[in-house]
Formats: C-alpha cells, sequence, structure tokens
C-alpha cells in the first residue's frame, strides 16, 4: 500500500520554471493518467519525481498505509528507485551495446530486486514472451515496439510499488500503442501497482485511467474526480481537444 | 626452405606471446577509454611507473616482478581514483573534457615522466627473476626449433588470467555491468538507481590498476626507462580502436593480431620497422572498419 503525492510543487531547469505549482495525487493501485501535449512539462514532472531535476520548491512524497510518510523532495534519484518508484523515461533509453537480458538485470541494480532476479526476469519474460525469445540480442537492434516491451520490462525488474510511465506510445504504430497500453493497464490489475502515465494520446490513455490531470504550460488545468468524469466533461475536450 | 619456416614458426610463437603481453598494456585503456570515453593518453606513461615500482621493489627487496606488480595494484587502484576526482571535478562536470581533458592526460603524462627521469635518470633499467634470460627450445625438425622466452610466456599467461578476471566482471556482475552501461546512457542508470559517476570513478580507478601488474609485464620483458611509455601510445590505442570499443576479448584478439604482424614484420623486414605496423593497423581499422573486430554497430558512440 502506497500513495504517491505531489503538492504545490514548483520545478524547471536553472533559472526557467516549467511546473507552476502542480499537485497530483496517485492513490494505491491506481493508474493515473498525465495528459497534455509536448511542451507542457509532463516530462520535467516526472523527471522531478525520479529525483534528476530538483524541486524549486513543494513536495513529493509517498505515504504508506500506516500512515508514515517518505519524503522524496530533496532524495537521491538512488534512494527514490530504493524507496520503489521506478520509471520508464521517454524515449525508452535503452542500453543500446548491451543484449535483452542484459538490460533487464540492471534493472534489478537497487539491492532489494537482486535477491528476486530469477522470479523477475521469469515474469517479464511471461509478460512480453518476445523479450525471451530475443535475450541474447542486443537491445539497439530491435524494434521500436520491443524496445518499449524491454523499456517496461527493466523498470519492473526493480520490483516497484510506484511505477512512472512517460509517453508509451511515442513513435510506435497505432496496433503496438493500443497493446502497449494494454499491457500497462493489466500490471495494475496482475501487480497492484500504483502507475502514473504520462500520454498524448488521450483515447489510449483514458482506456485504463482510473482518474487523470490534464497539464498545460505547467499548470494542472483540470483534474478528473474520477474515470467517468475525465471521459465526459466538458472541461477535458475544451483544454486537451482544443473544440 | 627449411631457414624460411623456422623463422616465421619463430616469428608466429613470439608474435603470439607478445601479443599477450600488448593485452596486458592495452587492458586498463580498453576500460577507460573503450568503456568509459576517457582518453587516457597517461596510460601507458603510468604503466612505465609501474616497471619502475616492480625495479625498486625487485631491486632494494629481492621480490619477485610479478609479486611486486600485485603488491603495488591497490595503490594504483587510488592513484586511478584520484585522477578520476580531478579530471571530473575540473572537467567532465562541466562538459569539457574532449579537448581540454586530453590536454590534462598530456600534462599528466609528462609530470610522470618528468618525476621518473629526476628521480632515476634516463638510463635502461631491468630486474631479476629465474624466468628472465631462460627459455624452451622445441626442436621440430631438420634445422627447424621454436625458441619461447619464459619471460614473453610468464606475460602471456598472466594477460591472459587478467583478461579472462576482467572479462568475467564485467560481464557477470551488477557492478561490470553497469560499467558498460554507463557510456551509453547515464540518465538511465540514474533511473536503475544507479550513481553513474560512482560507477566512472571506480571503472577508472580499475583500468588504471591494471598498471601495477602491466608494469612489471613491462620491464619483465624489456629493460625500460623513463620515456619508453610514449612508444607504447600508438601500440596501445591501436590495439584498443582494432578490438573494438569496450570490448575485452576484442582487446586479447586484437594484441595477439599486432603481437604477429610486428613480429613477422620485424623479422623479415628489420626491427625498424615494427612500429609502423600498429599505426598502419590503426589508420586501416579507422578507415575500414571503425567499429573494430568487434564492435558493436547498433551503439550510441
Amino acid at each position: 500500500m502506497v500513495e504517491l503525492v505531489i503538492k504545490d510543487l514548483y520545478a524547471g531547469y536553472g533559472a526557467v520554471t516549467v511546473l507552476n505549482n502542480v499537485s497530483i495525487d496517485v492513490p494505491n493501485g491506481q493508474t493515473v493518467a498525465l495528459l497534455g501535449t509536448n511542451g507542457n512539462g509532463k516530462s520535467t514532472l516526472m523527471r522531478c519525481i525520479s529525483g534528476l531535476i530538483k524541486a524549486k520548491s513543494g513536495t513529493i512524497e509517498l505515504r504508506e498505509e500506516d500512515g508514515s510518510t517518505i519524503d522524496l523532495t530533496s532524495a537521491s534519484p538512488q534512494e527514490i528507485v530504493e524507496a520503489g518508484v521506478a520509471q520508464v523515461p521517454e524515449g525508452r533509453r535503452l542500453f543500446p551495446d548491451l543484449t535483452v537480458e542484459e538490460n533487464l538485470t540492471l534493472g534489478a541494480y537497487r539491492q532489494a530486486a537482486r535477491a528476486t532476479l530469477a522470479t523477475n526476469l521469469e515474469y517479464a519474460f511471461t509478460l512480453f514472451p518476445r523479450l525471451a525469445e530475443r535475450k541474447t540480442q542486443l537491445a539497439g537492434s530491435m524494434s521500436g515496439g520491443e524496445q518499449q516491451m524491454l523499456a517496461l520490462g527493466r523498470a519492473l525488474m526493480s520490483d516497484p510499488r510506484v511505477l512512472l510511465v512517460d509517453e508509451p506510445s511515442v513513435g510506435l504504430a497505432p496496433i503496438l500503442v493500443s497493446q502497449m497500453i494494454g499491457k500497462i493497464g493489466e500490471l495494475s490489475q496482475s501487480r497492484g501497482l500504483t502507475i502514473l502515465m504520462a500520454e498524448q494520446n488521450f483515447n489510449q490513455a483514458i482506456r485504463i485511467a482510473d482518474k487523470g490531470y490534464i497539464i498545460v504550460h505547467g499548470e494542472i488545468a483540470f483534474a478528473s474526480k474520477d474515470a467517468t468524469d475525465l471521459r465526459e466533461n466538458d472541461m477535458v475536450k475544451s483544454y486537451y481537444l482544443g473544440a | 626452405m627449411a631457414t624460411f619456416i623456422d623463422l616465421l614458426l619463430n616469428a608466429l610463437v613470439i608474435g603470439i606471446l607478445l601479443g599477450g603481453f600488448y593485452a596486458a598494456l592495452s587492458i586498463g585503456l580498453s576500460i577507460t577509454f573503450g568503456l568509459l570515453d576517457v582518453v587516457n593518453i597517461a596510460h601507458p606513461t603510468i604503466l612505465v611507473l609501474g616497471a619502475f615500482i616492480a625495479y625498486i621493489l625487485n631491486t632494494s627487496l629481492g621480490i619477485d616482478p610479478i609479486l611486486a606488480g600485485l603488491i603495488a595494484t591497490p595503490f594504483f587502484f587510488v592513484f586511478g581514483w584520484l585522477i578520476y576526482q580531478v579530471y571530473y571535478n575540473a572537467f567532465e562536470k562541466s562538459g569539457s573534457e574532449s579537448l581540454r581533458g586530453l590536454a590534462f592526460f598530456f600534462g599528466l603524462l609528462f609530470i610522470i615522466e618528468v618525476g621518473l627521469i629526476i628521480q632515476f635518470g634516463v638510463d635502461h633499467r631491468l630486474v631479476e627473476a629465474p624466468y628472465i634470460g631462460e627459455s624452451w627450445n622445441i626442436v621440430i625438425g631438420e634445422e627447424i626449433d621454436v625458441a619461447i622466452p619464459f619471460r614473453l610466456l610468464v606475460a602471456f599467461v598472466v594477460a591472459a588470467i587478467a583478461t579472462l578476471a576482467i572479462q568475467v566482471y564485467l560481464t557477470r556482475t551488477f557492478f561490470g555491468r553497469a560499467v558498460r552501461a554507463v557510456a551509453q546512457d547515464m540518465m538511465a542508470l540514474r533511473l536503475m538507481g544507479v550513481d553513474p559517476i560512482r560507477v566512472k570513478r571506480i571503472a577508472f580507478a580499475l583500468g588504471v590498476a591494471t598498471a601495477g601488474i602491466g608494469g612489471a609485464l613491462m620491464i619483465i620483458v624489456l629493460p625500460i626507462e623513463p620515456s619508453v611509455g610514449r612508444l607504447y601510445i600508438g601500440n596501445v590505442f591501436a590495439i584498443v580502436v582494432l578490438g573494438g570499443l569496450g570490448s575485452i576479448s576484442g582487446t586479447l584478439l586484437a594484441a595477439v593480431i599486432i603481437g604477429i604482424a610486428e613480429s613477422i614484420v620485424a623479422t623479415f623486414f628489420g626491427p625498424s620497422w615494427s612500429p609502423a605496423v600498429s599505426f598502419g593497423i590503426l589508420l586501416a581499422v579507422l578507415a575500414l572498419r571503425p567499429e573494430g573486430l568487434f564492435g558493436k554497430t547498433a551503439g550510441a558512440h
């Protein structure tokens, strides 16, 4: 049981502030969609949660079932991974000169995940049988769809409680986008993962989202109450679809 | 005819053994330059420093040079750690490593070399061990016999063990895999919970630590003087590039190829041609197959 809570977050690069007063709540076991077109701050938020860039102000916390909290706001990327937060980064960011299996194994670098390496590897191969077929192949030589599978599998190897997925649909053919989103939905069901997924593809994202946020110019323009609200609220259409 | 076969066989055997020796000199650079993209042009001179440490321990305490190399290894690890710390803070952190970093390692090369000259002068030094000077003669036929010098055989065996150990470490351990990944995508490594700077620091230190054993082999194979390192720059860079950047087994094979090529050229055309071999091969590789023998083509290099 864990909940990701982001409050009043300001962050950016150098003197430039990208995120303005962002508050997001990802309840335990839910899949929350972070919707918005390119350049509105989705990846900046993802990087900030993973500790790759530091927040200027505001807080990022994990709330445990027993009421205790882990403050991630000024934690290092290593500490954040150790706390059970993994990310599938935008553009996949695989290690192209390493094999599929080596990429997966690197995902299990954190101490807690090393003990369960074999089980998690088995799970990744069951989730994506294609990865098992290609385990000795170099990651850089695979197709876009296979690379996205590998990126997702690699993130799961760290045995996360919270999974951040940044733009899983980018660069994929429509049929693969649909499969990939389906797999992420499956994951939240079968593993009880708490997922924050940044996506441009509104129609695909709402298939699996329990609720959603729309981010415009680094600010949360709309927060849905639940899945139905996200699909049907007229505000969504006006902000996101420009209608 | 018998003389020709005799010469060829001997050149081949010496070439293979020489290749093992070159592998021991190149393996550290294969890590620092091949895997970490740090152009440590001072590597051969750091090896010479290792050779002088083996020399001191051997002549003053009578310690076997190989053992002396092992004793020196942890000190070279610390030395490499410090070098990377300076390099990182002064250049890599601000992204100005390419040209200034090269100048830094050139400076390091001259500081070590001049330091050694001040301390030891420019005379050639050598070590003593039971296997130096001995050789093993194998008679194959009339007027054909192959001589295997023990000093080269020792170098070959030690190099093969070191190469294998490093290969296993880089492919079978979590840390080793992180070393192989670090130049490919530092941000992705951070997302795996790895501190890439720590990985680079330790891996660089490991690469420099090979100068303990490598330096000892250097002085076992040939008498040395402080500026001898410069002669090896072409050799070791040609080997690392030919082997394919970052490929440890490729480095071993490339070293043997260059060893054989040099030995054959030296036998049939005269030793003065042998320095041209590695530079010739280096140019040919860069022109024809820049990824090297075992280089990856899909990579981000």
